[in-house]
């Protein structure tokens, strides 16, 4: 196995963050499903509780509440609720967002790249009907600043998105945080271009105006079209780079992979370079067993070759769907009036009543927890404290507790003297 | 001791139940010769443990003591010897068995907690040991025949260990054994010390009082105040010794019993002999001490990842032309070095390359098994047998 791959597994992008096409769409739609039955459930409630003063959050329950006094007429009162398939294209309209606000903030590729990652990971476990998009974008780039390493003043910030208190951009950041299972490391193929373009300037004979034009264009192509589909949850960045390599030359990005893949040097000959010439290597060889492994090398050699530029090609085709041109697309008038505007229409009146507004979910999650330290001494403080932390890392540390808890008291011996 | 009594009831169990008349007890009847105790005040029963039948002294003797014969009674077919017999300890005779096959399966598997890692392995040795004892105990006939040849051939491949086990046992006993006659020794001392310190004191006071009433007899009318004085401070002086010598006497006890203590617990430490080779029948967790624990090496804090590049070289001649300025030290910031971003750039764009999340999500790392189908016809074609996958 190549060193490089087994490192890269050990990132968290890897770990937490990969999925297949399969795994991905399994995940949002129970995302989906969890956020209408959650939403369905507060709405009632909200409903049934507050029927005489208005709710602003859902007018149409309201309204339709207060005319029917039977109190279990909220069933037809329920909104439609997104699907999948909206939230998805919903969630592409925003992330374009996200990244001309970037733009307008003037931040650099890896920032915006990060925070448009960060952003699409925190929907997919959160649907966008549960917690707002718009708030979330923003909050996304202010994070995704930070973990670039890039420490813009808050009120900076909020003065540039048009916010009026510094609260409306940090409320949701730890929420963000925890949607992302604090996997704040994003691998961006940006300096993995870099890389390719050293690799091909010191083959030597390629055309270095040839290599800048490539560079540039595959540049323009991994700061708009991985970002806005789901390219980095299913390649590596090496394999993101290589297809925007090849969708900007891609007599340039296969050159480079049959270099690589030409001879995997096992890693114990470690002088030989990927780019040695297999005939040559097994005409050194004296030995007919290190020949035949030599050939075995090559036959793997050339499959995972062939598998890898298989890999390059489906996401070339991912990242064909929204090149750079497309970026005028998103923003055209006549796109969002005919398909976007319809959706958050619908997505106003579907919203979770509880969490739309970030500020005031994260004011009542503090008075909670307030309330909590207060009554800490009357009763269990483990108890509150692992609810709070399992409220965080999501579950099982209650469990675990009351099991260590249990284990005191079946001590066979019975309690101290 | 309470021998031969609830053998005896069992017979007599029997008759009672199928309600014969004034039942002669088996305690009082030999089964053998049906001599009955009223004629041989003396009877013994014998029992042998090869088959824990029991028969009186004389029977014994008539039977076995011109060489080994079958048991007497129907249907027991063994081979006893005048040797083998001796006087059972308990009444019932099956208690009387699984002692014996108790103490012999103990004398084998006398492993110590010390002797293993952990506690969880000493218990599930002693788990195993007492199935095996059930086993040989009260199992069925298969079950017991597996037992015995589990026991005997543990025994023949531990011999060594289990005589070392044996002797540091023994040595362990006999340690605390001297430790408890030691510490009965001071005791002993001790106490008579304390008979003759009080027999000292005794007399002191008898003396003192004698002095006292002397001196005032002798002195004149104001002198008996300061002479009572003088007196008492002697009384005091005598507590005092006492009270000294008893806490030195206290303190050298305590010195007696810290080192016997010492001793006994470094004989517990060294009799923790071992056996590491393991047969068929294997003990898990067993401490090797044959051998030293092998050196882990300096520690490594990248868990043994590799770093060494397979797909690329680096050398001097990478450079990028946006970068190129930044291989002037002029240039750079303190701590800033050219060649490490080239390598990390280099690392990653060929870091993953061959990363097939799809497959690997859904499969598992490695490859899938259609497609190592796959490329092993491809590696027939070629004519090898064995494959290395990246």
């Amino acid at each position: 196995m190549a060193t490089e791959d087994a490192r890269y597994r050990q990132s968290s992008q890897y770990r937490l963050w990969s999925f297949s096409p399969t795994q991905l769409d399994a995940k949002r739609e129970t995302t989906n499903a969890l956020a209408r039955a959650m939403i369905s459930e507060r709405l009632l409630l909200s409903s049934s509780s507050s029927s005489s003063l208005p709710n602003s959050n859902n007018p149409s329950a309201a309204t339709s509440n207060a005319n029917t006094p039977d109190p279990d007429g909220g069933g037809p009162s329920l909104p439609e609720f997104l699907t999948p398939a909206e939230e998805s294209l919903l969630l592409t309209f925003y992330t374009s967002e996200l990244l001309r606000a970037g733009d307008h903030a003037e931040m650099s590729d890896e920032m915006k790249a990060t925070a448009a990652a960060l952003f699409r990971r925190f929907y997919i476990t959160n649907s966008i009907m549960t917690y707002p998009p718009q708030e979330m974008s923003i909050v996304a780039l202010f994070f995704g600043c930070k973990a670039e390493g890039a420490f813009p003043r808050i009120t900076d910030f909020m003065e540039k998105f048009g916010r009026e208190r510094p609260e409306e951009i940090l409320a949701g950041e730890f929420l963000l945080c925890q949607g992302i299972r604090f996997a704040i490391d994003v691998k961006h193929p940006f300096r993995a271009l870099r890389g390719a373009v050293m690799e091909l300037r010191s083959f030597g004979d390629i055309d270095p105006s040839r290599i800048d034009n490539a560079e540039f264009h595959a540049r323009e192509i991994l700061r708009f079209s991985p970002l806005i589909t789901d390219a980095y949850f299913h390649y590596t960045p090496s394999q993101i780079m290589m297809a925007a390599l090849s969708l900007a030359d891609r007599g340039l990005a296969e050159r480079l992979i049959q270099s690589t893949f030409h001879y995997v040097a096992p890693p114990s000959s470690g002088g030989d370079t990927p780019m040695a010439n297999n005939g040559d290597a097994s005409k050194e060889d004296a030995t007919k067993g290190s020949e035949s492994s030599s050939t075995q090398a090559a036959i793997v050699g050339t499959y995972i070759r062939d598998k890898v530029l298989g890999a390059i090609e489906a996401c070339r085709d991912m990242l064909s769907k929204e090149l750079p041109e497309r970026r005028e697309h998103w923003t055209s008038k006549a796109v969002i009036k005919s398909q976007i505007q319809p959706i958050r229409k619908k997505l106003r009146k579907c919203c979770d009543p509880d969490r739309s507004n970030l500020v005031e979910l994260q004011r009542r999650r503090r008075e909670q927890a307030l309330r909590k330290a207060d009554s800490e001494d009357e009763d269990n403080p483990d108890g509150d404290r692992a609810e709070m932390d399992a409220a965080v890392f999501g579950g099982d540390l209650a469990q675990n507790n009351n099991t260590k808890r249990r284990k005191v008291v079946e001590d066979p011996f019975g309690g101290p003297l | 001791m309470s021998r031969n009594k609830s053998f005896a009831s069992r017979g007599g169990t029997t008759a009672a139940s199928l309600g014969l008349p004034a039942p002669i007890s088996g305690d009082d009847m030999c089964p053998v010769c049906k001599t009955i105790r009223y004629l041989n005040k003396d009877m013994e029963f014998l029992i042998n443990p090869e088959c824990y039948h029991s028969m009186c002294s004389n029977c014994v003797n008539r039977l076995f003591n011109d060489g080994p014969n079958q048991c007497p009674y129907a249907g027991c077919h063994r081979t006893l010897r005048r040797k083998g017999f001796r006087s059972p300890f308990f009444g019932d005779l099956t208690v009387e068995r699984e002692v014996d096959i108790r103490r012999r399966v103990a004398a084998v598997f006398n492993q110590h907690e010390d002797d293993f890692e952990t506690l969880r392995d000493y218990n599930n040795y002693l788990q195993m040991v007492e199935d095996l004892t059930f086993g040989l105990v009260s199992g069925t006939e298969a079950r017991r025949r597996d037992a015995e040849a589990q026991l005997q051939q543990w025994e023949a491949e531990h011999k060594i260990d289990i005589e070392r086990n044996r002797k540091a046992g023994r040595e362990a006993d006999e340690l605390s054994r001297r430790r408890i006659a030691a510490e009965r020794d001071a005791a002993r001392q001790r106490r008579i010390e304390a008979i003759k310190e009080a027999e000292e004191e005794k007399l002191e006071r008898v003396r003192n009082r004698e002095a006292e009433l002397d001196t005032m007899a002798d002195a004149p009318e104001g002198g008996a105040g300061g002479g009572a004085g003088a007196a008492g401070a002697g009384g005091q002086r005598v507590e005092l010794k006492r009270r000294k010598q008893t806490n030195r006497a206290g303190e050298t006890g305590a010195a007696a019993a810290g080192s016997g203590g010492g001793a006994g617990a470094g004989a517990g430490a060294g009799g923790a002999a071992t056996t590491s080779d393991v047969g068929r029948l294997s003990i898990r967790g067993l401490k090797d001490k044959r051998r030293a624990p092998a050196p882990e090496g300096p520690y490594d804090p990248f868990g043994g990842m590799d770093f060494v590049p397979s797909r690329y070289k680096l050398h001097e001649g990478l450079s990028h032309p946006q970068i190129d300025k930044y291989r002037d030290r002029a240039h750079n910031t303190g701590g800033y070095s050219f060649e490490e971003y080239a390598a990390r750039a280099m690392y990653e764009a060929f870091a993953g390359l061959a990363v097939f999340i799809e497959d690997e999500k859904e499969v598992g790392i490695g490859l899938s098994a259609g497609k190592v189908a796959g490329i092993s016809a491809g590696m027939a074609a070629v004519g090898s047998d064995e494959m290395e996958i990246d």
